[in-house]
């Protein structure tokens, strides 16, 4: 496997796609909607005042990175889902095939084209990432950490779909089934870590000491211990389920940004850009479900103060980034020829 | 240690192939082929659709495995050592796409960066297959402007672009004008002379005719017969003749009288099936005797159809 193979393949596929589509006008949709969102969402931030909220990019910038996941993860399955049985309905594949590029080749090839061409729909969101900056409270390292794992994240959804192009011969089922995998990834895991929860959860004996109030043992208040059984979620035994999600590992990834509020006592009426910030508040959320239950079970709205058990992004981001790199290699073994097996209804040419 | 058989092999004969065997599921398509086809000369596959002669040249073109049989193309095995297959080896499916969208020269550029020529090889071979395929006006004009021929031509000339020692080609002549099949056999024939190994599977008996030095006959996934074009096993069968006389009904009337099984007349003339060509002269002597104005008499279709034609029949 050469560079230049994989060069030769990437360059034909991006001179095709340039060709073929209707790319400005994809891309300029693409842009003006999250132009819309950007300034809807800033629009809604100028009814805080200033003086409550320092960090409005905060807000502005998780807000973004959110949306941008949610409409990249609409748009690139359709970037590679063809790729592969496209070209064998063209009947161009075989043709390739016989060439001396390698199966590895032309895989990593077509996966460079489809994966550029979502990083372009990335690169579209960067001036308005530019603009949250300029309005405080967006650190750089957020910036750059970020536009890593989203790029990872959607070359990720790229291989998934090549391969579903390259196990299946009709082109509609496997867009078809590369945007289920899309949904399995963002939708899936939270219902499978919603129903696990729900399977997993503990009956147990808890236990309190009543203390009655003087003089209310004449109407029937008994002191003494308490017991009672309640039901205890082990989310600490299913968060990975969880931890693949995209949004969970974007999220999750964005390093903490520092405390606004020079106040420590908390004392003034301000919003804290912490509690606002979307993408630190799902990081939270997910980090709180690593901690074993507390014992005793703390009371109905009374906030864990423990320190988080770690972060979950690590975990997920190298589940999606295996799950990609499985998918290329098995697209690379299913464009190796000369084949032994040839699934029904495939021609060879 | 290479054997006596396999050193000849490697430096004389583009492809051998015997016992090819492959099945796709419950279908046998190819059930014991084989094939030589010598370097400098031009081989022809002949047989019935379903023959296996598709299937055979995927196995060729390192597409596919055999279930069994010994296969060498350019002196390699194509299942142990495609690549070394692959980079002496061209081969141009009968049915096969183009990249719609790109010029010609794109076309053949990127082919040839696929087979690892330099770009300024690639460029320059481009330019060399475009005049050598007529279609230099198409350098820079979409492939989807080209005609059906014409596409054709550039998949061959595309075949053509590492300058392989074995050529393989399926149906090359299908979809292609009189004019352009003097063509195709021109150049295959240079190529041959080049030194290229040339098989070309085809119906078109008649061009193969005038193109082939050998042929090769397969019928439902066997060789049936292996010939130099010039050593075409004799015709035992009856042929069909076709007969032209100025007086048709009196040809009509001295051939029901002589007891001569004909076809009714057209406009073309009348065609009797006759065992041999002794059979014929017999027939023609006897009709002039009859005083029957008789202006032609000419077997119908080659000997190549012949010999296909009685070769395809025995295994029925």
């Amino acid at each position: 496997m050469t560079g230049s193979g994989i060069a030769t393949v990437a360059r034909q596929e991006f001179r095709l796609r340039i060709r073929a589509g209707r790319w400005k006008w994809l891309l300029g949709v693409f842009f003006l909607v999250l132009l819309g969102f950007t300034l809807l969402l800033r629009a809604a931030l100028s009814q805080v005042s200033d003086e409550d909220l320092q960090f409005k990019g905060t807000v502005l910038y998780g807000g973004l990175m959110l949306f941008v996941l949610g409409l990249a993860l609409l748009v690139v399955p359709a970037l590679a889902a063809q790729s592969v049985n496209g070209d064998r309905e063209r009947g161009t594949l075989a043709t390739l095939q016989v060439t001396r590029l390698t199966a590895g080749e032309i895989t990593l090839g077509k996966f460079a084209a489809a994966w550029g061409t979502a990083l372009v729909f990335l690169a579209l969101t960067l001036p308005l990432v530019g603009y949250a900056m300029t309005q405080n409270g967006v650190p750089v390292a957020r910036v750059l950490i970020l536009t890593l794992v989203l790029a990872l994240l959607l070359g990720t959804v790229c291989a998934i779909s090549l391969w579903w192009s390259a196990v299946l011969s009709r082109t509609t089922t496997s867009g078809v089934l590369a945007y289920i995998s899309v949904f399995a990834l963002s939708i899936g895991t939270l219902i499978v870590f919603g129903l696990a929860t729900a399977v997993t959860a503990e009956q147990v004996m808890e236990s309190y000491e009543n203390e009655c109030p003087p003089g209310t043992e004449a109407q029937g208040c008994v002191s003494g211990p308490v017991t009672y059984e309640t039901t205890r979620a082990r989310t600490d035994r299913t968060w990975w389920l969880l931890a693949p999600n995209p949004f969970v590992v974007l999220a999750d990834a964005a390093p903490q940004i520092p405390d606004d509020s020079n106040d420590p006592l908390e004392d003034r009426v301000g919003v804290r850009a912490q509690d606002l910030d979307p993408l630190g508040q799902i990081g939270r959320q997910v980090r709180g479900l690593r901690n074993p239950p507390q014992e005793p079970s703390i009371g109905f709205g009374s906030q864990d103060r423990r320190p988080d058990a770690g972060p979950v992004w690590p975990f997920g981001l190298a589940v999606n980034v295996a799950l990609g790199g499985l998918a290329l290699w098995l697209t690379s073994r299913r464009l190796r020829t000369p084949t032994r097996n040839l699934p029904k209804g495939q021609r060879v040419a | 240690m290479s054997s006596p058989s396999e050193r000849i092999l490697h430096s004389g004969t583009g492809v051998v192939a015997s016992g090819v065997r492959r099945t796709f599921g419950p279908v046998e398509a190819v059930r014991g082929i084989d094939l030589t086809a010598p370097r400098g000369e031009v081989t022809a596959l002949v047989g019935p659709n379903g023959a296996g002669k598709t299937t055979l040249l995927l196995v060729l073109a390192t597409l596919l495995v055999p279930d069994a049989g010994d296969v060498r193309v350019a002196g390699h095995d194509p299942v142990t050592e495609p690549d070394a297959v692959r980079a002496r080896m061209g081969w141009a499916p009968d049915v096969f796409g183009l990249y719609d969208n790109l010029t010609g020269r794109e076309y053949l550029e990127f082919c040839g960066e696929a087979y690892r020529l330099s770009r300024t090889r690639a460029r320059t071979r481009a330019l060399e297959l475009l005049e050598l395929a007529r279609l230099p006006e198409y350098a820079d004009r979409p492939v989807h402007t080209m005609s059906r021929g014409q596409k054709q031509r550039l998949g061959l000339a595309r075949a053509l672009v590492h300058e392989p020692e074995v050529l393989l080609l399926d149906e090359p002549a299908s979809g292609l004008d009189p004019r352009s099949r003097v063509e195709l056999r021109e150049l295959l024939r240079l190529l041959a002379g080049q030194g290229v190994a040339v098989v070309v599977s085809s119906h078109l008996l008649g061009d193969l005719e005038e193109l082939a030095d050998r042929v090769v006959f397969v019928d439902r996934g066997a060789t049936v017969g292996e010939h130099r074009l010039d050593q075409l096993p004799p015709g035992t069968a009856a042929r069909p003749w076709r007969l032209r006389a100025l007086d048709v009904p009196a040809l009509v009337a001295a051939l029901d009288r002589n007891g001569y099984d004909h076809d009714t007349p057209t406009v073309a003339g009348v065609d009797v099936r006759l065992a041999s060509d002794e059979a014929a002269a017999e027939l023609l002597r006897g009709l002039v005797g009859d005083g029957v104005p008789v202006v032609a008499c000419q077997p119908l279709g080659g000997q190549l159809e012949a010999a296909y034609l009685q070769l395809t029949e025995e295994g029925r």
